[in-house]
């Protein structure tokens, strides 16, 4: 019996896909465990491979220039999504529920901190700050972080707010519900994902920026990606290498847990569900 | 419940910010009385070019606290001070070749050398803008090639285009560092304003990047073997030497006529830097010969400072890295003023082609 050109399509198919999937993760992924094989090298400069050791976990500990500085750079990022998601919540809400005139512009006024190159809002708010006789430091790079984590937090979120969230909002404040435990109850818990997406895309942003950090960074405390680039002109260390194996382990871990969680729960409602 | 939480939460949030902004500027109304001595010395400088047992023998000696920052490019520094930044510093490292506009530019304080009686150690014949600087380290930028494997031998900057190297270089990258070297190939003032000459410099350049195997890392491409040939900083050439060891079979290029580039790091005093008596103690500390030279176990650059150089440890005398006849024809790195747009453009189409 022949295999019928049907099934001999769907076999190609399936191979061309795994190639394509192949060829698409190699890219992604082979940099990254380059980088974490040479966290293991056994050299000061990561030039070339020289024999295993794991000296720079333990330097890495040692180090306090490297985990000061990712203490910097979580904290600030960490404020960074609050304050975002906060401004960028209020701020969809409003444009997104009420009509005033100038809304458009608003609107697409959201988009500029978004287009104009990072470096050029980075001077402007360097040349601001000392104006206004503003310290540099971690209250600077914070407000610099916020100034493209909003814009995205507000249109991330604005996508999530639908048409259907109004009746419910007035049902419960029909019902007896103030407009802050309709915020609190209601409203917040329908736009819960976007809010969400908007807290990991704006941590994101600000945990990665080395652009708007390396203008507004005080002379007492840098962010861990300044950190790095200022080590290029002499070469990175291994012990960054190591620093960034460990954050990819966690997050990999975090991962590999939370799908854990997930799939106990799901079975765990299964077996309610059939009691 | 959870209502009093998020307001509480909120406050908080808010209460922090406000504090954190009203203390940093607390600090600096504190800091701008001269009356008593600083107790911090903020630098913004290169990444691994300073010992760290140095600064905490400083930092112990003095009972101060030194806040190392970094930059990664030399226009970092010069942005900073320009947009009004360079209060935040004590002392910031920046390069000859901005010392002029600088000055001009009254960015920077003048440098009361009563304070620092060991900036007499350093050698006069390079030093520019004597009043506002303090030279740290310098960098000759040359050739050297790999003996065994290269396939020319090199004499002057106009082999370096030569077919046979096809793939063969690692070189530096910067218009300010490459059109200099095909500037004087071409018989040109390396510091040329002159439009055609530096359009003549473009076209030698892209035979060179045809010759160019990878701009940066130098040293990693020549220890390694994928360049035969390396466009560098002396201090690159030390390391890649020392790597091999034994089995070094790098060379310095044989110049007989061209001159190489000499460029200098230094330490300015920004404009209204709120140290500054901490500033000159330091300069006075790091100009010391003894310092100087322990420096220059762990950073082997050249120095400008004649005595450290004389207390400096046998391996730093006999690097072969600085062994070279040619030391004193070289060429500074000059402002081009207008001409660097020209400079600019040419190096941008040398980059993506045409």
């Amino acid at each position: 019996m022949s295999i019928s050109k049907k099934q001999k399509r769907k076999r190609l198919e399936d191979v061309i896909g795994a190639i394509y999937s192949i060829a698409i993760y190699t890219i992604l992924y082979v940099p990254v465990f380059v980088m974490m094989i040479f966290s293991f090298n056994n050299q000061r400069y990561n030039y070339y491979w020289n024999g295993f050791t794991t000296q720079w976990y333990s330097k890495l500990f040692t180090n306090s220039a490297v985990i000061g500085s990712l203490w910097y750079s979580l904290v600030i990022a960490v404020l960074a999504t609050v304050i975002s998601v906060a401004i960028g919540t209020i701020g969809a809400l409003g444009l997104k529920k009420y009509e005033f005139r100038g809304k458009k512009f608003v609107n697409n006024m959201l988009y500029i901190p978004i287009i104009v190159p990072e470096i050029v809002m980075a001077v402007a708010l360097l040349i601001i700050f000392m104006k206004i006789g503003l310290a540099l430091g971690m209250g600077t790079i914070l407000i610099g972080h916020c100034t493209f984590c909003i814009p995205y937090a507000v249109v991330t979120i604005k996508g999530r707010i639908s048409g259907d969230g109004y009746s419910l909002e007035e049902a419960s404040m029909d019902l007896g519900a103030n407009r802050i435990q309709t915020f609190i109850n209601v409203t917040l818990p329908s736009i819960m994902p976007g809010v969400m997406s908007a807290a990991f895309l704006s941590f994101t942003l600000s945990i990665d920026d080395v652009v708007m950090s390396n203008m507004l960074a005080g002379a007492k405390n840098s962010t861990l990606p300044v950190l790095i680039l200022s080590m290029n002109k002499s070469g990175i260390t291994p012990d960054v290498n190591a620093l960034t194996t460990i954050m990819i382990l966690v997050i990999v871990i975090a991962m590999v847990l939370n799908n854990i969680i997930k799939y106990a729960l799901k079975k765990r409602n299964k077996a309610e569900a059939t009691i | 419940m959870k209502k009093v939480i998020s307001i509480l939460l909120t406050m908080v949030l808010i209460m922090g910010l406000f504090t954190g902004c009203t203390g940093t500027k607390a600090g600096s109304t504190v800091d701008s009385s001269n009356a008593a001595p600083s107790t911090e010395l903020n630098i913004y400088m290169w990444q691994q070019y300073i010992s760290d047992d140095l600064i905490a023998k400083f930092e112990e000696e003095n009972k101060v606290k030194v806040n190392l920052s970094y930059m990664s490019d030399n226009a970092d520094a010069i942005t900073k001070l320009t947009a009004g930044g360079g209060q935040e510093y004590d002392l910031i490292m920046t390069c000859d070749a901005y010392m002029e506009s600088l000055v001009k530019g009254g960015y920077v304080e003048k440098i009361n050398f009563e304070n620092i009686p060991n900036a007499s150690n350093i050698n006069e014949s390079y030093w520019t803008a004597k009043e506002y600087c303090v030279p740290y380290l310098m960098n000759y930028i040359y050739i050297i090639y790999n003996k065994d494997t290269s396939p020319v031998e090199i004499k002057s900057y106009n082999d370096l285009i030569n077919p046979a190297l096809k793939g063969q270089i690692a070189s530096i990258d910067g218009a300010r560092n490459l059109f200099p070297i095909a500037l004087v190939a071409l018989g040109y003032d390396p510091n040329s304003t002159n439009e055609s000459e530096i359009a003549e410099a473009y076209e030698w350049l892209v035979k060179y990047n045809q010759n160019v195997v990878a701009y940066g890392n130098a040293e990693q491409n020549l220890t390694n073997g994928t360049a035969s040939v390396a466009f560098t900083y002396d201090g690159n050439a030390s390391w890649a030497m020392s790597e091999l060891g034994e089995k070094n079979n790098l060379v310095i290029a044989d110049f007989e006529k061209d001159p190489v580039q000499l460029g200098f790091d230094l330490y300015v005093v920004p404009k209204g830097a709120k140290h500054v008596d901490l500033a000159e103690k330091f300069l006075n500390y790091i100009t010391d010969p003894k310092v100087m030279a322990a420096n220059l176990v762990e950073y082997p650059y050249s120095c400008p400072n004649d005595a450290a150089v004389e207390a400096a440890s046998d391996t730093y005398k006999n690097d072969p890295a600085r062994d070279f006849d040619y030391k004193k024809n070289v060429f500074f790195q000059k402002d081009v003023g207008e001409a660097i747009t020209i400079y600019n453009d040419y190096y941008q189409k040398l980059k993506v082609g045409e």
